[in-house]
């Protein structure tokens, strides 16, 4: 059995948990093993902390894949910006001798030490290389039988090693066509949701990002957006609520990859908590149940 | 000529812990950083140590979340900075005019530009604003701001404070558990000395520093 530290980020558990749950049935069903991280903080998020300060992003982010170096296994996380915050630094402290002694001059202190020795994944890479196309297939009792568009995230592109950008998007992609899904082509799923930079210009952030991407969703024909990373989750559900504002009416539901991955293995809506979500995820799933 | 190393060497041995770094920045020019509460003990040092003494002026920076005090001081041939940094929360400034004369307008120009108190001014009336000029506009002062745009303080504050950019509600812990999920996941913040050391790296950082954050009142010192 395959073994993980399963690094759940602070976006899921806090405020959409159903993906935590549908994730932990999936991993179940799939034979999966995974154990959380006791302890942990947040990755640090990837863009104010590092922004600030990046000595802190990176003793932050240490302290996290020391905790996972203690407990002798791999890091898989469910959080796109976990990945690429948990992933940089990993490489950064792997390469760069200098900013590892820095950061376990820090760490020392509280009795910790990193060595580089842990490996970080995206729970799409861990699914698809991992335990396989074949197996997962194995599991679909309950085909869904809808339209949906992919929204990959920005930080899923990042590759620590080669330049295939698309590999784990393609994954993505062939995973969630398992589900019995049939995936609708929009040609605007390179272009960022508009989470960052809701810091800066929220109208930016909605009208030229969140917004181009739900008119060419919505003439392409989906039911359903199917999204790996919990922050674009919350961009694309608020988003469209904060749209209302601006005259703009949508409400899509936005479902994560690993709770239609749970529905398609069978496991009922009312288990996955689904009313947890701000957009018809809940009502999407019953209509694909009655079916 | 009294060499820049003798300068800090002397600061050194009178001000003890007051003085926080003293540093040759270039040819003549010595900077001390000290604490604010030794600007007068700073002073009386120089006077003591130096005849010659020359007051030359003091500059004031303001950085949003705190003033920096620059007091200019000319020493046998070298320029010596005393530069002392204040919570703009505390907003006043110590003056030196019963030491130092010469410092009397200036101080008056700075509590006039930056709206600081001045602590211990014989004649703390206003110098070049009029006597009818509104205390809260004053031309050079800042809105009390750190480094952090508006939409990004609840998530530095979030971090900081409890580990997590995104602190759980009483309903979603409850949702959890209908769930069969344990209330909170295994976050720092639900052990008492896991926080303590996650607290410990923010501060041997610099994040809690830069982002303003009070450790006393648990929130940035700006909204």
């Amino acid at each position: 059995m395959v073994k993980y530290v399963s690094f759940l980020g602070c976006q899921i558990p806090m405020r959409i948990p159903s993906i935590e749950i549908a994730s932990r049935k999936v991993f179940e069903k799939i034979g999966l093993e995974t154990v959380d991280l006791p302890g942990y903080s947040c990755c640090p998020e990837p863009v104010v902390s590092r922004l600030l300060d990046k000595t802190a992003w990176l003793v932050t982010s240490a302290r996290n894949l020391a905790l996972a170096e203690e407990l002798g296994s791999d890091l898989m996380t469910l959080c796109n910006g976990c990945y690429e915050t948990l992933v940089e630094t990993n490489e950064v402290l792997k390469h760069d001798p200098e900013e590892l002694r820095k950061t376990n001059e820090v760490l020392k202190r509280y009795g910790k030490q990193y060595t580089g020795k842990v490996k970080v994944k995206h729970a799409v890479e861990v699914l698809y290389e991992e335990i396989g196309v074949d197996r997962i297939k194995q599991q679909v009792v309950k085909p869904q039988k809808i339209r949906v568009a992919l929204h990959y995230g920005c930080h899923l592109y990042r590759e620590p090693e080669g330049e295939d950008i698309m590999r784990k998007p393609n994954m993505m992609k062939e995973l969630t066509r398992l589900t019995g899904a049939e995936i609708v082509d929009y040609r605007l799923e390179r272009l960022c949701c508009g989470y960052p930079s809701m810091q800066a210009d929220e109208e930016f952030s909605l009208k030229q990002r969140l917004l181009l991407k739900l008119r060419h969703i919505k003439e392409a024909g989906a039911d359903a957006v199917v999204l790996t990373c919990p922050a674009c989750t919350i961009q694309f559900e608020i988003g469209q609520v904060m749209l209302k504002r601006y005259g703009v009416q949508y409400n899509i539901p936005c479902i994560n990859m690993m709770e239609l991955l749970a529905l398609s293995f069978g496991v009922p809506s009312k288990d996955l908590h689904l009313e947890l979500h701000k957009s018809p995820v809940l009502r999407l799933a019953q209509k694909m149940e009655a079916m | 000529m009294v060499s820049e190393n003798e300068i800090t060497t002397y600061l050194r041995q009178e001000l003890g812990e007051d003085l926080i770094k003293a540093s040759k920045t270039r040819e003549r020019r010595v900077s001390v950083r000290i604490k604010p509460t030794a600007l007068r003990k700073a002073v009386n040092a120089l006077q003591k140590q130096y005849p010659t003494l020359r007051f030359m002026t003091l500059s004031t920076v303001d950085h949003g979340l705190d003033f920096e005090f620059l007091h200019h001081f000319h020493v046998d041939g070298a320029v010596v900075t005393l530069r002392s940094v204040k919570p703009k929360e505390d907003n006043t400034l110590e003056s030196i005019v019963d030491l130092i004369p010469a410092a009397n307008f200036i101080e008056r120009e700075v509590a006039d530009l930056f709206g600081v108190k001045l602590v211990n001014h014989p004649q703390p009336q206003h110098l070049i604003l009029t006597k009818d000029w509104p205390d809260d506009k004053r031309p050079l002062r800042r809105p009390l701001e750190g480094e952090l745009p508006p939409q990004a303080r609840p998530v530095a504050e979030a971090l900081i404070s409890t580990s997590c950019v995104a602190p759980i509600s009483a309903f979603m812990q409850k949702k959890r558990e209908e769930a069969g999920l344990p209330r909170t996941p295994p976050f720092a913040f639900t052990d008492e000395k896991t926080m303590e050391e996650f607290h410990g790296i923010m501060k041997d950082t610099n994040l809690a520093k830069k982002a303003g954050y009070d450790w006393k009142k648990k929130r940035l010192r700006y909204k």
